[in-house]
């Protein structure tokens, strides 16, 4: 523990000792009669109203990856691998106004917990459920393990750990960290990051307003930040002897991966658990319409965090810093924060990042837990499972995710985990076509949506694979060639399972291959009920008898 | 039997034009955020922002904005029985 700045650092502790005591005390927060339920544990009792949404999917789409890994892929290549995020988070919200009421308001009808119920019963296919479930849980650990990678960066920065060579003792803060977090998760649920996430978002907040307002100053203004960084990305790379990276997407094909980027990452955001667990604890549908409005003002803060990138650039002791850590972009942010802000803030600015990163984990970790209880276990292994069965699986499952992404974290190269991340995307966004078409139409059969996500899931693995450049040899990024353009490779995989699922359904219902039975009814995608129908969830199945065996 | 009769309609088919608006200002709220060439200029700057980047982050209001109205819309559509006159046509 060489060089740590003990202010900093006291700052850091005491805030995490805060955020965990409120993880404990969230279990008594809204208590309900009885916590064993997956409709209380796992999702908060499916009773928050607007402000609560708004904190908790703000705490849950902005994870602490989105502070460190946003910046550090502008300091390291500009607009188009980096700053397309902005353009995502803006196009994320009016699409999915058109969507998320209705996934709300069928979910509220039937009681579903997860997506996948809401698939199982509208095609009566357990098959598609599983395919959902699975894509859903190994998209979400690396997203969870990055979460990890953000508090690393923030850990190292401060000279936080062990000298041990020994990985284990090395990140023994990380460890305990987590293991808190899994502890308070497992005995609060869903209600111990929408409680933490208040804590989170003043502190995001705080720290970027005063980032924005106080780093230019100190760093020679707007003016300065913009030409260092158009001078860095201009720069010829020595390694691949092509520019650093694109200030300004001028040429088609830059514009064209910036677009596919935004848009393939916009569609894919609500449908990953996390955001429908977040979705579904709201108590009325038109909660999740007002979030949709003012959710769009985070992502101006994200823009501002984008920015930090460039900031980062203009200050030349970081850039020396993050070389000399090996040229590690992540570091990048942390660095800036701790060389230009006195030290108490420096603390409080990590604490931001620190606990930016637990919040997204827990409810990542419990819409998995979820998946794997309701869509795995009981449908295919337990089906007379109790409620308190479920939760209490769903409860341990949480633990074992968590442990997983831990592992994932530690043992696997970083560049890895990032890459799976990017993976993780193009891995979601194939089961778009299942959840929102299924939403507005019954028209797809189940067979050909199975067969067209099986197809983008493939594809987009192959793919990702195969990207190269200079330095990597594989999954070196989320964009390739095709047909001679630049596009984001889970876009065109998504363009790819769309067409089969067209026209696999044509072929199928010219066949006559057996529909599925659908429990839905058109009016309940519109339904405001103001209670949900029983406190238990519905055994899964149910108003499926019938339905040929898939 | 006001409401039976829109139930039958289906919602959009008895407001054809505030879902129209909705519609449009959807499409044009993504257009002109995934459509680069519109703005992926570094002038005129404002301030010291190059344009492409004011651009980007004078969005985000702009979409909150977008999506408020479309929120009130949505609502003149869904209200059964409300005194806008549209319902009862």
């Amino acid at each position: 523990m060489s060089n740590v700045n003990y202010v900093t650092f006291t700052i850091v502790l005491v805030l995490f000792l805060i955020v965990t005591l409120t993880g404990f005390a969230a279990a008594r927060w809204r208590r309900a009669e009885d916590m064993m339920h997956l409709n209380e544990w796992g999702l908060g009792g499916r009773s928050f109203g607007t402000f609560v949404a708004w904190f908790l999917l703000g705490g849950d789409l902005y994870t602490a990856y989105t502070f460190i890994a946003v910046p550090a892929a502008v300091f390291g290549a500009g607009a188009v691998t980096g700053f397309f995020a902005v353009s995502y988070t803006i196009i994320v919200f009016p699409i999915a106004l058109i969507f998320l009421p209705r996934l709300w308001s069928i979910a509220r009808t039937h009681n579903y917990i997860t997506p996948a119920d809401f698939i199982r019963g509208r095609y009566g296919s357990r098959g598609l459920s599983l395919a959902m479930a699975v894509t859903g849980i190994v998209a979400l650990m690396p997203y969870i393990a990055l979460q990890l990678v953000g508090i690393q960066a923030v850990l190292t920065v401060m000279g936080v750990g062990t000298s041990s060579t020994n990985t284990y003792l090395k990140d023994l803060p990380l460890f305990i960290a987590f293991l808190i977090l899994a502890i308070y998760t497992y005995v609060s649920g869903l209600r111990a990051p929408a409680l933490i996430a208040f804590v989170k978002d003043i502190l995001v907040y705080v720290m970027i307003i005063v980032a924005v307002f106080y780093i230019p100053t100190r760093i020679g203004g707007w003016g300065h930040i913009f030409a260092a960084g158009e001078t860095h990305l201009k720069a010829i790379s020595p390694v691949t002897h092509k520019p650093n990276g694109v200030f300004i997407p001028t040429t088609g094909n830059s514009q064209l991966a910036f677009s596919t980027l935004a848009l393939g990452s916009a569609l894919a955001l609500m449908v990953y658990p996390h955001a429908v667990t977040a979705t579904l604890s709201t108590k009325r549908r038109d909660i999740i319409k007002r979030n949709m409005a003012l959710l769009p003002l985070y992502s101006l803060m994200l823009g501002f965090i984008a920015l930090l990138g460039y900031m980062a650039l203009a200050d030349k002791p970081t850039v020396a810093s993050v070389k000399k850590a090996g040229g590690n972009a992540q570091l990048a942010v942390p660095y800036l924060f701790q060389h230009l802000f006195p030290s108490w803030f420096t603390g409080i600015a990590f604490s931001a990042i620190v606990i930016g990163a637990l919040v997204p984990a827990a409810i990542m970790a419990i819409a998995s837990a979820n998946l794997f209880t309701r869509n795995i276990f009981t449908e295919f292994f337990k089906p007379d499972a109790t409620p308190r069965l479920q939760t209490q699986v769903s409860q341990w499952a949480s633990m074992v995710v968590k442990l997983g992404a831990l592992l994932f974290a530690v043992e696997l190269p970083r560049t890895f985990s990032i890459n799976l991340q990017l993976l993780g995307g193009i891995w979601i966004l194939q089961i778009f076509p299942m959840i929102v078409f299924g939403l507005f139409t019954r028209w797809f059969h189940r067979w050909a949506l199975l067969a067209g996500w099986l197809a983008g899931e493939i594809f987009g693995t192959i793919a990702a694979y195969k990207v190269a450049t200079p330095t990597t040899s594989h999954w070196a990024g989320s964009t390739d060639l095709e047909f001679g353009h630049t596009v984001y490779i889970g876009l065109s995989a998504f363009i790819l399972n769309v067409a089969i699922a067209v026209i696999l359904t044509l072929i199928f219902k010219a066949a006559k291959v057996p529909e599925g039975a659908d429990e839905t009814q058109p009016q309940q995608y519109t339904a405001d009920p103001a209670q949900p129908p029983s406190p238990a969830p519905a055994a899964v199945g149910i108003g499926s008898t019938g339905a040929a065996p898939d | 039997m006001t409401q039976a009769s829109i139930k039958s309609r289906g919602p959009i088919a008895a407001h054809p034009v505030t879902s129209a608006i909705i519609a449009i200002l959807i499409v044009a709220v993504v257009f002109f955020a995934v459509y680069v060439p519109l703005y992926a200029r570094a002038t005129p700057k404002v301030g010291d922002f190059p344009f492409f980047y004011f651009y980007l982050l004078i969005y985000m209001p702009v979409v909150s904005i977008v999506c408020s109205v479309v929120v009130l819309l949505q609502k003149r559509i869904r209200a059964p029985g409300s005194q806008d006159g549209e319902v009862t046509r």
